[in-house]
């Protein structure tokens, strides 16, 4: 999907006009003009350089060297044995598989319920479907540190609403066979009502002469949605999953580090949070770089598959 | 399922009764997730105005109301000053977001030049990028600037947003070029073009995205996190400083979250569709 914004051909300069007033310009006039567009990107650009891609290659070269991230203590450098203590720890592995689990049961609020609930639900239009959806959009737009104070209430042992209807005293947060799915509740919701926002956008953005014509050659509504619609709506499904991947790190964060601090017993330390754990906790610097950088090739690894994946299955309506 | 849509479906072709059955189906689904999704929000507003002894009172209505509990959190935490620390950040990093963005996407959208499609694609990489891969350098260079723990600190590393410049860039190639034109027939330089021509005709695309910079800002969390050990000088540290994992003072906690979500509420109230829409939008690029 990114690609496809990127092939769109760039709209030309409109220098057509004035030729020869190109041609009575000083030189100085003209090298302004060839700076221009670079000008106007020089705040961006040099923010960006900054804030994200230095820091990403300072990363890169932290990753080599064994530094407790005080000033006053030296950078000791020791080659590929940060890399290497990553693959021994269990403690990586255990979290990268947990990350896996996370983004997987993540999938069913941000793609098939929000596909459902679309679907099922075409036939409410106007004013009634605008309220619906305002509603289920609202958690989007909750801080997250609120909905984790929320659902820590939601939750509490004993005066905790879910607890007292269900009749049980169970810690959901601090319980390891819970606490991860408390996780992925709260971010499920946090970010369902944004999927369907987005779902029902792509369906209606399908153009309804396919369906039609189906329908005339005697299709059934159910073969309609399986082959026609679902499909149209491939690229919208591969966006969505996209952003599953990519930000579930961002969404996750707030939550483990209010409502459980990757515990208990690591059960929701995921590898994004063992990054924060080994930089600011065991002021580990350079092994939470490494870990890091090979976060960085992974997520590119991931974002080209799906990219690469949305060229060839996707089909486009044009 | 298949079956009932189905029949349904046959009985659409048939006269409109199987049209007003998918219709209540339709109604009453989207009803159980609108009050699924809008529960805990209700009931976090809702305990935030019980009376202090009813705190755990499991009635659906808060009844008598109480204020009790914002004066209370409010004897804890500095809550004004957090609104107004917290509006500060989040409105200059939005404002400084939208002025830098539409810099840049005027000169994605507006020209050709060398190295455009790189440094267009530097934009989109940003994606690539999880905080926690830039946060330790980050927080060096912070420190090195002398700016952790105070509110510039937070503000600084969130400057330029990359989906605000991907998102003006998408309205402003969509921007009729004739009128660009003319202005460049005028005589007019392209930087009082991007003010008198672009701006005063993008403006419903700008209102919609600083609100969602701006939103996005207050919520933010993770450089709050790392930059302002010492103080929680923002809503989101002064409410995570309510939050331990025993003993609780609910009443209290529910207030500061109240606020936390409140002037994002109250925004979305006022500019519910503009603000849907321009979430909805940003994920379709």
């Amino acid at each position: 999907m990114f690609v496809s914004v990127l092939d769109r051909p760039v709209p030309t300069k409109v220098t057509a006009p004035e030729p020869t007033r190109t041609i009575r310009d000083s030189s100085i006039a003209r090298v302004l003009r060839v700076a221009q567009p670079y000008l106007y990107l020089t705040p961006a650009i040099a923010l960006l350089v900054v804030w994200t891609y230095r820091p990403l290659v300072q990363a890169a070269q932290l990753s080599t060297y064994s530094w407790n991230l005080l000033p006053t203590t030296p950078m000791e450098a020791v080659g590929a044995d940060n890399y290497r203590r990553l693959l021994e720890l269990p403690a990586v592995g255990d979290s990268i598989w947990r990350t896996v689990v996370l983004i997987l049961a993540l999938l069913p609020f941000s793609i098939v319920l929000p596909v459902v609930i679309s679907f099922a639900t075409r036939g409410v239009h106007g004013r009634a479907r605008v309220m619906y959806q305002s509603i289920i959009f609202a958690p989007f737009l909750i801080a997250p540190v609120a909905g984790a104070a929320v659902w820590q209430w939601l939750l509490d042992p004993s005066a905790g609403i879910v607890n007292r209807i269900l009749g049980s005293d169970r810690n959901w947060i601090q319980d390891t066979a819970t606490a991860q799915w408390v996780i992925i509740i709260i971010t499920g919701w946090h970010f369902l009502g944004f999927a369907v926002l987005v779902v029902s956008a792509g369906m209606a953005g399908v153009n309804s002469d396919y369906s039609e014509a189906a329908q005339m050659d005697g299709a059934s509504r159910w073969q309609i949605d399986r082959w026609i619609t679902l499909p149209l709506l491939s690229p919208t499904l591969v966006f969505l999953t996209l952003m599953t991947v990519l930000l579930s790190a961002q969404w996750t964060f707030p939550l483990i580090d209010t409502l459980t601090q990757g515990g208990p017993s690591q059960s929701t330390t995921n590898i994004y949070y063992l990054l924060w754990d080994y930089g600011f906790h065991s002021f580990d610097a350079g092994l939470s770089a490494a870990a890091g950088i090979v976060l960085f090739v992974g997520f590119g690894a991931v974002a080209g598959v799906l990219v690469w994946l949305s060229e060839r299955i996707t089909f486009h309506d044009n | 399922m298949t079956t009932e849509m189905r029949n349904t479906g046959a009985a659409d072709s048939v006269e409109g009764s199987g049209d007003l059955l998918r219709r209540i189906r339709g109604h009453a689904i989207l009803v159980v997730i609108a009050v699924v999704c809008a529960f805990p929000i209700y009931w976090l507003f809702a305990t935030s105005l019980r009376r202090p002894d009813d705190v755990g009172s499991l009635s659906p209505f808060p009844w008598p109301l109480s204020i009790e509990n914002y004066t209370d959190a409010a004897s804890k935490v500095d809550i004004v000053g957090l609104l107004l620390n917290t509006f500060g950040v989040a409105f200059v990093s939005a404002a400084s977001q939208l002025l830098i963005a539409l810099l840049a996407s005027y000169a994605f959208a507006m020209y050709t030049f060398r190295f455009q499609k790189i440094l267009y694609l530097a934009f989109i990489g940003t994606w690539l990028v999880p905080f926690q891969v830039t946060m330790l350098p980050n927080y060096v260079l912070l420190y090195q600037m002398g700016l952790i723990n105070t509110l510039a600190g937070v503000v600084v590393p969130t400057l330029c947003s990359a989906l605000g410049v991907l998102m003006l860039r998408q309205h402003m190639t969509s921007f009729p070029k004739e009128l660009v034109a003319a202005a460049r027939m005028d005589g007019r330089s392209s930087w009082s073009i991007l003010w008198t021509v672009v701006v005063p005709n993008l403006r419903p695309a700008l209102a919609a995205l600083s609100i969602l910079l701006f939103i996005n800002s207050w919520n933010e969390y993770f450089w709050p996190a790392v930059v302002l050990q010492r103080s929680n000088s923002v809503l989101q540290l002064g409410l995570r400083s309510f939050m331990g994992t025993e003993g609780n003072d609910w009443g209290p906690m529910m207030a500061v979250a109240g606020m936390a979500c409140l002037p994002v509420f109250l925004l979305y109230i006022v500019l519910q569709r503009h603000i849907v829409n321009a979430f909805v939008r940003s994920g379709l690029k």
